[in-house]
């Protein structure tokens, strides 16, 4: 019965684990990272949730696919100042609409809530000093 | 052939209530915006104001952010402030702008769509007009 059990929490945690980020960590990775371009600003996309981790949909921003909702992971994207829409589609299509002004840095987390098959996942704009505590952990998952 | 009955009649109930994740929606209306031109003095918001737009998630606007104009629209001044961010949330999330008319919080713009969102009845705020623009 041990043995079994104990295959059980294995198999589990083994399933837990390869769903999550394994990158460098933002922590050690952000000092180094470049800068902002002229004109252009800055969104980190980050995700803490572990919960629902097989569940990763792309993450678009105006329709182009930037990354994908990895748990513990982040990636960013630099774009000139403008109007953006971000987008993650499970069984329901969620969107954030935001502005980005010239050298400023936005930071949207993705959540993840019960879904009817599906969990969804929806991007949030977060404050800055908030995001920038939470995301320290986060692992970077982008190209 | 009863089971399956019922468990159809279960599927039929049960998928409304998955859909009811996205049902709430946030009421836009055109709006002519025109970006400020003349300085106008900033505020500092004395109290903290919620502001419900019916769709179960209200906008928590925090005591003591300083707001300056950014333009108008027919509903009011739109103003936005850096000490906090300000959305409206629905089944999906909009960056917002506050309106303000006759010290009463009228409703938001929304920057990216280029709309309005009202509130269904102006909420008076306690705010503090700082001198200098």
């Amino acid at each position: 019965m041990k043995k079994i059990l104990g295959l059980l929490f294995l198999t589990t945690c083994a399933a837990l684990m390869t769903g999550c980020a394994s990158g460098p960590r933002y922590s050690a990775l952000h000092s180094s990272e470049t800068p902002v371009p002229a004109g252009d600003g800055r969104i980190y996309i980050y995700r803490k949730a572990v919960l629902g981790a097989a569940v990763q949909p792309d993450v678009r921003v105006n329709g182009e696919v930037v990354g994908s909702a990895v748990p513990g992971g982040y990636f960013f994207i630099d774009r000139p100042a403008g109007n953006y829409q971000i987008t993650t589609t499970t069984e329901v299509e969620r969107t954030l609409s935001l502005t980005l002004d010239p050298a400023q840095v936005r930071y949207v987390r993705l959540n993840i809530g019960m879904g009817f098959f599906v969990g969804h996942v929806w991007p949030e704009l977060i404050d800055n000093q908030e995001a920038e505590q939470a995301i320290q952990s986060c692992h970077f998952v982008g190209k | 052939m009863n089971a399956l009955l019922k468990c159809l009649c279960l599927a039929g109930l049960l998928l409304p209530a998955g859909c009811a994740f996205d049902i709430s929606y946030v009421k836009k209306l055109p709006a002519t915006f025109s970006a400020a031109t003349a300085s106008a003095p900033d505020f500092v918001l004395q109290q903290d104001v919620t502001v419900g737009l019916g769709t179960g998630f209200p906008t928590r606007l925090r005591r003591g952010t300083r707001w300056h104009l950014v333009g108008t629209t027919e509903y009011g001044g739109v103003y936005a402030t850096k000490d906090q961010i300000v959305t409206v949330e629905a089944s999906n999330i909009y960056e917002g702008q506050l309106i303000i008319s006759n010290q009463c919080v009228t409703g938001f713009y929304l920057p990216v769509e280029k709309m309005v969102t009202p509130v269904s009845r102006p909420i008076h705020v306690e705010i503090q007009t700082l001198n200098s623009p």
